[in-house]
């Protein structure tokens, strides 16, 4: 019951990062970077629940991502379905890992994989649509594009972890609770 | 890792897959359906961008009431405000007349749009318009203000298209240089350094074409393209001899970040 829960929360949160994160503008003095919030709300549930459900957020969340960038010009798709579902059960499969460790090293793993894999996230597309183009091409700006948003999920991730743990300690868990009873 | 979960990250990995073999009309009409789902959210969601760029000017006009705190002042500024208000509404008003008259001189058949958000990806410069396939707007078609060229739509759904601007690579025009022979290929830089600016390079032109920086660069019009010929896309800022060929660099003919009404080509009148 507390994994449905959870795992509905995590489809509910990683909606309200794709609007929130659609409604913030560039920031001109970081060359444009933008604040990405989903690979932040995908590694807290890939560390929170169990590996079946976490396969279940990789899909939503990896789905709901191809379905946003998708862009298509003159009916060739630059970046093609399915990449985002590949990477994000990647990125699961590395998160769950840190699941069993004690509460302070998932707050600091939680936070160094949000970073990595907001950076991660957006080196992909910059590089599948480099190879859908042709030609290598790089700068500053892109660097800072890449770089920044991880920087920034990584200084959230902590305060996420504390504020979103919190709530979710006030869920009851039933079969925790059945399990103490039947002892 | 037990075998179940071994199995189930294959089997969403192969999902992952087969996805990727769509083609792109059938992703094209899962986005369009994505968007229309979406679309009452994003434009919450870009009400409130506009509020967040509006709250440092409030907290301003604030501060300069508590300052100045007399009634004269507050009267004064409540009658310059309302002046400003009404000058603002004349400015729409003006703008509203030249997009009319921009619309009655045209030999195309316009369909006028307003923005309703901008992009929110790293890596692509688009629109979103609130005219859709009810309105008769579909794939590929151009996308004009008086001023000039914007871009074409790219992905359409019932109420809503998305615009590629001209300042993304992926928008390539065929384009001529006004008072030349010299024709060449413009798109967009793949990353641009000054995201509010955007600018634009023309490739293929000849090695030894005389051309200066401020000459109108125009669409072409080739056959079966999506762009008519004579639109102004721009004015050339550089111009590069390189080893084979010349380059353009071609600043787009108006600020694409501060546009707020456009018009798609649908067809000739």
């Amino acid at each position: 019951m507390k994994t449905l829960i959870d795992l509905i929360a995590l489809f509910a949160g990683v909606f309200l990062a794709f609007v929130v994160q659609h409604a913030l503008p560039p920031m001109d003095d970081l060359q444009g970077a933008r604040v990405v919030l989903v690979p932040l709300v995908f590694c807290y549930a890939a560390i929170v629940l169990p590996f079946p459900a976490m396969l279940a957020a990789a899909f939503y969340t990896g789905f709901f991502s191809d379905l946003f960038y998708l862009h298509i010009v003159g009916g060739a798709v630059e970046i093609p379905m399915g990449i985002s579902i590949i990477y994000y059960v990647i990125l699961g499969c590395l998160a769950s890992r840190f699941r069993s460790g004690p509460e302070t090293a998932k707050m600091w793993m939680f936070s160094v994989l949000s970073g990595a894999g907001t950076c991660a996230f957006l080196l992909l597309q910059f590089l599948m649509i480099t190879w859908h183009r042709g030609g290598w091409e790089w700068a500053g700006a892109a660097a800072w594009r890449i770089l920044a948003p991880g920087l920034m999920a990584a200084l959230i991730a902590p305060l996420f972890h504390l504020v979103v743990s919190h709530i979710d300690n006030l869920i009851p868990d039933f079969s925790r609770m059945r399990r103490a009873s039947r002892r | 890792m037990n075998r179940l979960n071994i199995a189930l990250v294959v089997g969403l990995v192969a999902v992952g897959i087969y996805l990727s073999t769509l083609s792109s009309e059938s992703v094209g009409s899962m986005k369009a359906s994505f968007m229309s789902l979406l679309s009452p959210f994003l434009r919450t969601g870009t009400a409130m961008q506009q509020n967040i760029g509006s709250f440092g000017q409030r907290l301003k006009t604030l501060d300069e009431l508590d300052v100045e705190n007399t009634r004269l002042k507050i009267e004064n500024r409540v009658l310059r405000t309302e002046n400003s208000l009404m000058r603002e509404t004349q400015a729409e008003n003006q703008r509203l007349r030249l997009a009319l008259d921009f619309r009655a001189r045209s030999s195309h058949k316009l369909v006028a749009a307003r923005i309703i958000s901008r992009d929110s990806s790293t890596w692509w410069s688009t629109i979103r318009i609130n005219r859709g396939f009810e309105d008769g707007v579909e794939a590929d078609q151009p996308v004009v203000t008086d001023g000039g060229l914007v871009g074409k739509t790219t992905t359409v759904s019932k109420n809503e298209a998305i615009v590629v601007l001209v300042t993304d690579e992926s928008c390539r025009i065929g384009a001529k240089i006004e008072g030349t022979r010299e024709q060449g290929i413009v798109t967009g830089l793949r990353i641009q350094e000054n995201t509010s600016e955007g600018m634009l390079q023309m490739n293929f032109l000849s090695k030894n074409a005389e051309i200066t920086s401020g000459m109108d660069v125009l669409t072409a019009g080739v056959a079966h393209g999506s762009f008519p010929p004579g639109i102004l896309i721009g004015k050339v800022r550089e111009f590069h001899r390189r080893a084979l060929d010349g380059q353009a660099f071609v600043e787009p003919a108006m600020d694409l970040s501060i546009i707020e009404d456009v018009f798609v080509l649908v067809g000739k009148k």
